[in-house]
């Protein structure tokens, strides 16, 4: 990918580079439902960002702000010091979006030819790119494959490929991974990390907690606001609460008491075993409640998922 | 520097219009409906909208018997317009026939018909008919009167020239028709029919064309790339016109050999209307898809705009027979004009000079449309 930069030339960085991307106060809602509420953050230059979050938080919503898609109620999203929906911002941003949206019915090449021509890219720039590109992703061999046709992994890498054509300088990808085998994901993330190597600005969106230990920063949402933001390790690091493992016991019996206990933060299965995060101090009393059960606690490292899942739990409560 | 290069629109048409035509040329069902479906339909219209009334089955009730009787009945019979179905023996009969529509009109002779022509007092001939088709019964009736009223009037000057006397001239106006003197249907008819499936066609076609983007969720990918929205419709539409374009030349082809259309006038002049209409017709199947979520709604409000345009044109009712309040209307309908230029191309030997009107108002109504469906066209998904 540095090498496709390489060909770019110097496209002149813009002087006292403010952030790639910035989120202001951003709100929409949909009929009843608010997808955006007041979301706030900022993805400095050559950054990986993830946003983090479960189903409905607004992720998507909030993609399609910053790539000027949709009307907003407040707020204001800008894209390298620009209004987000600025036709001057178009050829530096690349966005994948999370549902299907190149041309089913035509095939993998024409696709990429086609959104190459409306980016105007001189058919020698797009043969070269192209060739690269495919290379990458490995889509060569499927250049006269209809898009309907590929696998969902197959699917994903072309729509990126479609986004990167025109090498924009920042990247937007919603749940890019979402439907694809561990495999195509680990390449899809090695490739992200390449573009980033490379200089440009990447933000995804990602329901997966492993993923987010992979970018830069992560920003966590919920309801359509910022939960906690920071780098993984840190955030890792300042974590408060407790993660255990409970062992034996009767399984429903176990689960009615951690319901009742609001120190019990977050529950959820591993394995045979519940994997459960305890408000720091509160431990001790669990372990005499959970002890006429036959069950016991072994405290285990805390990890990602235990820190985003508590989070959100305390603030539904 | 080499800065990024510089969008150029016609780069963006030309890509638009390829895929289009990519889509739409792999595309079979859309193809036939395009192409196929009109030519069919011309055909079958062309012959079912036969206006022309003959051989409407009609019985014979002669209770006379008589000579004048059984020689009116087959005179009357013999022009074609009607055409003997049998006899029946009372008017009773023949009207309950009418009832199970056995027949469409009777003829009664009364008994005394024939004594009662030559005694002079006057002859009453009962004509029974089906009023449900009222331009049938027109036509019908029509035939019958104009007999009986031409051998009234011979009778009458026989009488008078027994008599020794001078009949009085005979008043008898003869019109001459001017551009269809067979009164044929067909050659007014299938420029209508011609431009009624053009109407409908490019319209949903276009209004389904993006709608469809919408609901793939193409349009997201699209939308973030640096196109103008006024470039992605245009290139949507053109592929549109061009086989537009083709259908109605086919069109015209087919009228000429299977219905005897002239062709009188330049079909350059009838290309370039042609051009107009579909300005028209495929930026209001634009406009609808602008307000629609998904290809239903585009679909329902395809049908919204064509039936009413189809039925205020003046191809199904004259615009001259609509209430006062109603006709206004007509002159916002792009179908109108376009069978008008159609008609009077084809039919009348029409030039420019003759037609400029209904260009002019083809070419504003299209490019209001085609502008408010650009300027409601928002780059955004909600
Ligand atoms: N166009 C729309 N019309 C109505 N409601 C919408 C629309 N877009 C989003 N919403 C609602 O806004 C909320 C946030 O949706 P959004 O798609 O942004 O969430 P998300 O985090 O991307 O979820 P997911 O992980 O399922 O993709 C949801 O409740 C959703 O139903
Ligand atoms: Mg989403």
């Amino acid at each position: 990918m540095q090498e496709l930069h390489a060909a770019r030339g110097e496209a002149a960085p813009e002087a006292g580079a403010g952030p790639a991307l910035s989120a202001r106060g951003l709100s929409r809602r949909f009929g009843e439902v608010t997808a955006l509420d007041g979301l706030s953050f900022e993805v400095g230059r050559g950054e990986l960002y993830g946003l983090v979050g479960p189903d409905g938080a607004g992720k998507t919503t909030a993609i399609r702000a910053l790539a000027g898609l949709i009307r907003l109620d407040g707020g204001e999203a800008r894209v390298l010091g620009l209004a987000a929906d600025d036709h001057a911002v178009r050829e530096r941003v690349g966005l994948m979006p999370q549902q299907f949206s190149l041309y089913r019915d035509l095939s993998v090449g024409e696709n990429l030819r086609f959104f190459s021509r409306v980016f105007v890219l001189p058919r020698e720039v797009y043969r070269r790119r192209a060739e690269r590109l495919l290379e990458i992703t490995r889509l060569a061999p499927f250049l006269d494959r209809r898009a309907d046709a590929l696998s969902g992994g197959m699917y994903k890498k072309l729509a990126l490929a479609c986004a990167l054509l025109h090498e924009p300088e920042v990247l937007l990808l919603d749940e890019p991974t979402n439907g694809v085998d561990p495999v195509s994901r680990r390449e899809l993330w090695a490739l992200l990390h390449e573009f980033v190597h490379g200089g440009m600005t990447v933000l995804v969106s990602t329901p997966y907690m492993d993923e987010a230990e992979r970018c830069g920063r992560v920003g966590l949402m919920n309801r359509g606001r910022l939960l906690l933001e920071g780098a993984p390790p840190a955030l890792i690091a300042g974590f408060r609460d407790e993660a255990y493992e409970v062992r034996g016991g009767e399984r429903d019996r176990v689960e009615a008491e951690l319901a009742r206990t609001p120190a019990v933060r977050a529950a959820s299965p591993a394995g045979e075993r519940l994997r459960i995060v305890v408000a720091r101090g509160a431990s001790a009393e669990l372990a005499r409640a959970l002890a006429p059960l036959g069950a016991t606690l072994a405290p285990v490292t805390p990890d990602f998922e235990d820190l985003f899942l508590s989070r959100i739990r305390e603030e539904e409560a | 520097m080499t800065g990024p290069v510089r969008p150029s629109a016609r780069v963006q048409l030309a890509a638009i219009f390829r895929k289009e035509v990519q889509q739409t040329v792999r595309d079979r069902r859309i193809m036939f409906m395009l192409v196929v479906a009109p030519l069919i339909q011309t055909v079958v219209f062309g012959f079912a909208v036969d206006f022309e009334v003959d051989r409407v089955p009609t019985l014979v009730v002669d209770a006379d018997r008589s000579a004048t009787s059984r020689e009116d009945a087959r005179r009357l019979l013999a022009d074609g317009t009607l055409l003997s179905v049998g006899e029946e023996s009372s008017a009773e009969a023949a009207s309950a026939a009418l009832d199970a529509g056995r027949a469409s009109a009777a003829l009664v002779f009364e008994r005394r018909a024939e004594a009662d022509r030559l005694s002079g007092r006057g002859q009453e001939v009962q004509v029974l008919l089906d009023g449900t088709d009222p331009n049938r019964t027109t036509v019908t009736s029509g035939a019958v009167s104009r007999f009986f009223s031409e051998l009234g009037e011979r009778l009458a000057r026989e009488r008078i020239e027994a008599s020794g006397q001078t009949p009085p001239a005979q008043l008898r106006p003869i019109p001459r028709v001017a551009f269809n003197p067979g009164l044929a249907t067909a050659p007014y008819m299938v420029p209508g029919i011609a431009a009624m499936l053009l109407v409908i066609v490019t319209t949903f076609t276009s209004a389904m064309g993006l709608a469809r983007e919408r609901e793939m969720g193409t349009l997201e990918q699209v939308l973030v790339t640096p196109i103008r929205p006024v470039h992605l419709l245009v290139g949507k539409m053109a592929p549109f016109v061009v086989i537009g374009l083709v259908v109605v030349t086919l069109l015209v082809g087919v009228g000429t050999w299977l219905f005897a259309i002239p062709i009188r006038g330049n079909l350059g002049l009838l290309l370039v209307g042609t051009l107009l209409y579909l300005l028209t017709t495929l930026g209001a199947g634009l406009l609808i898809s602008t307000v629609s979520a998904n290809q239903q709604q585009a679909f329902l409000g395809g049908f919204l705009f064509t039936i009413p345009a189809v039925l205020l044109s003046g191809l199904m009712t004259p615009i001259l027979a609509m209430p006062g309040w109603l006709r206004p209307l007509t002159l916002l309908n792009p179908i109108r004009w376009y069978a008008e230029i159609m008609r009077g191309v084809l039919l009348r030997g029409a030039g420019f000079a003759d037609l400029w009107l209904q260009f002019v108002v083809l070419l504003v109504i299209g490019v209001a449309i085609v502008a408010a469906a650009t300027l409601r066209f928002q780059r955004r998904l909600g």
